[in-house]
C-alpha cells in the first residue's frame, strides 16, 4: 500500500497528512480522471494481475481499504 | 387548430446561410424563446439569479480547464485576418483562403465555462451560490443535422458552486424539474449516462467516466439529448481557486439544455411546429 499511498501523494502535492483508509479517492478527486489509466497501471504492476476494466466498479478504487481488497490480497489460489 | 398570431406568421424566403447554420423563422422563434422560459423555470425554483457569460473565452483558461486535452476538435476559434491580407481584402479579395492570426480566444462550446473562468479566486461561501446563463455555443462538428446538431445553439444551464453535498441534491433538484417540465409539454425522455465526444475516446478521462458516469442526458424518442445533469467533483474549484468557504475547492455541478434540441423534441412530439407551439402556449402558466 505504500506505493499506492506514495503515488496519490506525488499526485496530490497540496495533500496535508495520511489519507484515511475509508477516505473517497474518486470523489475527491485523489485519483484525478486524466492520470486513472496510470493509476491502473500501478495496480497492476503491483499485484502481478490484469485489471479488467468491463468487470470491475467505480467502487472496486473508491477507497484504500477497497483497493487493498480487491487488488492487492493474495488470491484464495495462491494462498492454497 | 387557431389562426396563428401575426408574429408567427412565415416569411417566405428564409434560408440556411450554410451546413449547420439556420435562421429561426417565426415560429421556431416562438418555440425556442417559450421553451427557454419554461428552463428558467428552474433558476427561479432554486432562486438562481440570471447573468449573462462573456462572448468569448480565453484559450488559456481553457487550457487549464483541459479543455483542449478531451475536446480539441470541437473547439471554435476566434481569428483575425493578417494584417499583410487587410489591403487584399479591401480591395476586394474574397476573404476565405486568407491568412487569420488566432486572437487568443475561443467561442464558448458551453456557457457554464465563462460563467467559471469569471469566478476564479472567488469563495462562493458555505452555503454555496447558484447562477442561470444562456449563450450560444459553438462546437466543430463532422455533421449537422437540422436542429439536433447546429454549428451554433443556445444552451442554459443552471450552475451550482458549493459543498459536494449541495452539488449532488442540485442534480436531484435538476432532474426532477425535468421530469415535470418534460410531462407538462407531453415529451418522454429516457435517461442514461452521456457519451461524450472525448477526442481520445481510450483515453483515461474517457474510461473513468464509463466507469463512473458524471453526466446524465435526457433524450427524445429520436435519441436526441436534449438536457443533461452534469457532476464536477470539485475539478473547477481546485483548478480555478474557487473555495466554498472553509471546506477546501468548490464542488461544482450544472444542469444544461440545449434549447433548439428542445424545439426540435417538442415538433418530433407533437407534429408540427406549429402544433408544438400551441401546446407550448398551453403549459405556460
Amino acid at each position: 500500500m505504500e506505493r499506492i499511498t506514495a503515488w496519490l501523494h506525488e499526485r496530490n502535492p497540496g495533500l496535508d497528512g495520511p489519507i484515511a483508509p475509508d477516505e473517497d479517492l474518486i470523489e475527491a478527486r485523489l485519483i484525478d480522471s486524466m492520470d486513472f489509466l496510470e493509476f491502473i497501471d500501478l495496480l497492476e504492476s503491483l499485484s502481478g494481475r490484469t485489471i479488467d476494466l468491463q468487470t470491475i466498479t467505480i467502487d472496486d478504487f473508491r477507497t484504500l481499504d477497497r483497493i487493498r481488497e480487491r487488488f492487492l490480497k493474495p488470491s484464495e489460489a495462491a494462498k492454497a | 387548430m387557431s389562426t396563428p398570431s401575426t408574429t408567427d406568421a412565415p416569411v417566405p424566403g428564409l434560408r440556411s446561410p450554410g451546413a449547420g447554420l439556420v435562421t429561426l423563422d417565426p415560429v421556431h422563434t416562438a418555440l425556442l424563446r417559450g421553451l427557454d422560459d419554461l428552463l428558467t423555470g428552474l433558476a427561479t425554483r432554486l432562486a438562481a439569479p440570471e447573468v449573462l457569460g462573456p462572448p468569448l473565452l480565453p484559450a488559456e483558461g481553457l487550457t487549464r480547464l483541459d479543455y483542449f486535452r478531451n475536446f480539441p476538435h470541437l473547439g471554435v476559434s476566434a481569428g483575425r485576418f493578417h494584417p499583410e491580407a487587410l489591403d487584399g481584402l479591401a480591395a476586394g479579395e474574397p476573404p476565405t483562403d486568407l491568412p487569420l492570426r488566432p486572437s487568443g480566444h475561443l467561442l464558448p462550446s458551453a456557457t457554464c465555462y465563462g460563467l467559471l473562468l469569471s469566478l476564479e479566486g472567488a469563495d462562493v461561501g458555505a452555503d454555496g451560490t447558484r447562477l442561470s446563463a444562456s449563450g450560444r455555443c459553438f462546437r466543430n462538428e463532422t455533421h449537422y443535422d437540422g436542429l439536433r446538431r447546429l454549428w451554433g445553439f443556445h444552451m442554459r444551464e443552471v450552475l451550482y458552486l458549493g459543498t459536494r453535498e449541495g452539488a449532488a441534491q442540485h442534480l436531484e433538484q435538476g432532474a426532477e424539474f425535468i421530469a415535470d417540465l418534460a410531462d407538462r409539454l407531453g415529451l418522454a425522455l429516457t435517461r442514461a449516462p452521456a457519451d461524450d465526444p472525448f477526442y481520445d475516446r481510450g483515453g483515461s478521462r474517457a474510461r473513468l467516466m464509463a466507469l463512473d458516469p458524471v453526466k446524465h442526458e435526457f433524450s427524445a424518442p429520436d435519441g436526441t439529448a436534449i438536457a443533461s445533469v452534469n457532476r464536477h467533483r470539485n475539478f473547477f474549484g481546485e483548478r480555478l481557486d474557487i473555495s466554498a468557504g472553509p471546506t477546501g475547492p468548490a464542488h461544482s455541478a450544472c444542469v444544461a439544455f440545449g434549447v433548439e434540441r428542445w424545439v426540435h423534441a417538442m415538433t418530433l412530439a407533437h407534429g408540427t411546429p406549429e402544433q408544438a407551439l400551441h401546446r407550448l402556449r398551453d403549459a405556460l402558466p
